[in-house]
């Protein structure tokens, strides 16, 4: 039987000064050592709360945690020793003013750990996320995404039991983010390492994680919060669908019924100007106007198309310039019938919903 | 017989001054650290009789610890009064509200991230701490900096708690003061010009000093 890094047990977090009762309401979770698990939510979902949690920097006001069978928060610097070894990596990390190699060294110096072995371990790292020979250059000259890779080999550095990550690509070129992503999976798979990660991003989440927990409004759900819909099936034999809006009907291939939830990947969703062609006619063709426009990873945007139906299509910057996408334009969105993922399935009809 | 005079005024103003900076410095950081890393009731109220003490005139201050340190008072005892460890005490409080006022903006400009960072990396909560003072290094020097200067420029206290005893607690300032009292004014001039000289080499030293091992 595997072990079990983090069991969570009725957790309940409220911010300080807020009126809300809990900002985050965990009933139990359990993350297995050695395995790799993505939080997947929108902004103020709890995503970072939990990982704070988790990375012992935050603690509940009610429930219990234990990390590898410890109560952290007992006393005796337990709390402490717990803290060095989950080691998180904030969203937007923060560089202290020095060097590339003042800045891996830092934990190392935090943990005693003997000089002679700093520059052996900095190397390393450094050249994991491919940024060797920079040990003296100093942060300010650094990019954005070398900054990010720097506090990535920070916490790499230390060599963490658990390894916690707030939106770990964020900022870097996607071609690097998919190699980041190898290098995580391989610490995780070589060294046991228990790897925990928040992200927008559900591809992401499902290429890398062996679990993936999704939380809206600081709670867990059973399905991920985007282009998620629900509604009673109905079916021709050859393929079915749901009307979660009167007139709006999401079509999937297979012979289903009864109350399905089913959800799009943001991915799988392509943008087009009304009248393209390209589009085509159906089904899976829906009209609406871009109302929000928000960027996720370095090359990436996450657009929210708000019609009968409100759709998430995450978008190259590319893309978004040559079609000259803008906030209340009129688009076309379009998905296969194969995109659709059913997520969720009940025999008894249902009232039908979206989210 | 002059310079011997004016060297030794010299010392004492560094040496009551310098000290007094220390002083105010190792009470004054702590608390504007503590002051900026935690939210509580009556922050506020703290945050305003510090920017008000700042404003206090030298003689006040002065003439609260002469009635402290008077034979007749309640610390008489110790015989402090007229003593440059007076004049130091005096300049303690003088410049403690300055150095905790700017050292505070200081730690508030630091960005919030560099204490949670430290504290993601494993360092423990007084390690953290090191690391926003690190962060602030520059500003809370000029912080320090700024509280010397006020206490070297000052003569209230040092008139009041020193006397202005000639080889015993006669400093540049009231130095320049008894000059001017004679009509010697080109004398209190040219002492307060080698004051600030003294003053700009020690700024200077230390900033470079600072910025080197950066």
């Amino acid at each position: 039987m595997s072990e079990t890094a983090y069991a969570l047990d009725g957790i309940r977090y409220a911010y300080p000064g807020s009126s809300a009762p809990f900002c985050l309401e965990i009933d139990s979770l359990k993350i297995g050592a050695g395995g790799m698990l993505a939080f997947v939510g929108p902004n103020g979902s709890g995503k970072t709360t939990l990982l704070m949690i988790l990375a012992l920097l935050a603690r509940p006001a009610g429930g219990r945690l234990k990390f590898f069978g410890e109560d952290p928060w007992s006393g005796d610097g337990r709390a402490l020793r717990a803290r060095r070894s989950a080691v998180l990596l904030t969203h937007h990390p923060y560089l202290f003013k020095g060097t590339v190699f003042d800045n891996v060294a830092f934990g190392l110096k935090v943990r005693g750990i003997s000089e002679a072995d700093w520059p052996a371990r900095i190397g390393s790292t450094l050249s994991l996320v491919e940024l060797s020979g920079t040990e003296k250059t100093a942060v300010s000259w650094l990019s954005a995404g070398q900054a990010q890779r720097v506090a990535l080999a920070r916490a790499l550095a230390l060599e963490p039991r658990v390894l916690l990550l707030d939106e770990p690509t964020a900022n870097i070129e996607s071609g690097l983010a998919l190699r980041i992503e190898s290098v995580l999976q391989e610490i995780c798979r070589t060294s046991g390492t228990t790897v925990v990660f928040s992200t927008h991003n559900f591809s992401q989440a499902s290429r890398m994680a062996d679990e993936i927990l999704y939380l809206s409004d600081g709670r867990r759900v059973p399905f991920s919060h985007e282009n998620c819909f629900s509604g009673t099936a109905r079916t021709d034999g050859r393929q079915s669908w749901i009307e979660p809006r009167p007139g709006h009907r999401i079509v999937f291939p297979g012979s289903r019924t009864g109350h399905i939830t089913c959800v799009i990947n943001p991915e799988d969703i392509r943008l087009f100007s009304p009248g393209d062609p390209a589009a085509g006619e159906g089904p899976n063709v829906f009209e609406g106007r871009v109302t929000r426009l928000e960027m996720t990873e370095a090359d990436k945007a996450l657009v929210r198309i708000s019609g009968g139906l409100t759709f998430r299509a995450s978008v190259p910057l590319s893309e978004i310039e040559a079609k000259a996408l803008s906030l209340s334009r009129h688009v076309l969105v379009k998905y296969e019938a194969e995109a659709v993922k059913i997520i969720g399935a009940e025999s008894g009809p249902r009232e039908n919903a979206h989210d | 017989m002059i310079v011997h005079d004016l060297l030794l005024a010299l010392w004492i103003s560094l040496k009551t001054s310098g000290l007094a900076a220390l002083i105010a410095s190792l009470i004054a950081v702590p608390a504007a650290l503590s002051l900026a890393s935690t939210e509580f009731r009556g922050k506020r109220a703290v945050l305003l009789v510090i920017q008000t003490w700042m404003a206090a005139p030298t003689v006040v201050i002065g003439l609260l610890f002469y009635s402290l340190l008077s034979r007749s008072g309640p610390l008489g005892g110790f015989g402090l009064l007229y003593t440059q460890a007076a004049m130091t005490i005096g300049q303690v409080f003088l410049i403690l509200p300055l150095i905790v006022g700017f050292s505070y903006t200081a730690l508030r400009q630091v960005d919030r991230r560099a204490r949670l960072t430290a504290l993601t990396l494993g360092a423990s909560r007084r390690q953290a701490g090191w690391v926003v003072l690190r962060e602030a290094r520059f500003a809370l020097l000029v912080a320090v900096l700024a509280g010397f200067a006020r206490a070297v420029s000052e003569v209230g206290i040092a008139m009041m708690l020193g006397g202005n005893i000639r080889y015993a607690t006669r400093n540049i300032t009231t130095s320049i003061a008894l000059e001017t009292a004679k009509g010697e004014f080109a004398n209190g001039v040219a002492l307060g010009v080698i004051l600030l000289a003294i003053t700009l080499g020690i700024n200077a030293l230390v900033q470079v000093g600072l910025r080197s091992r950066d």
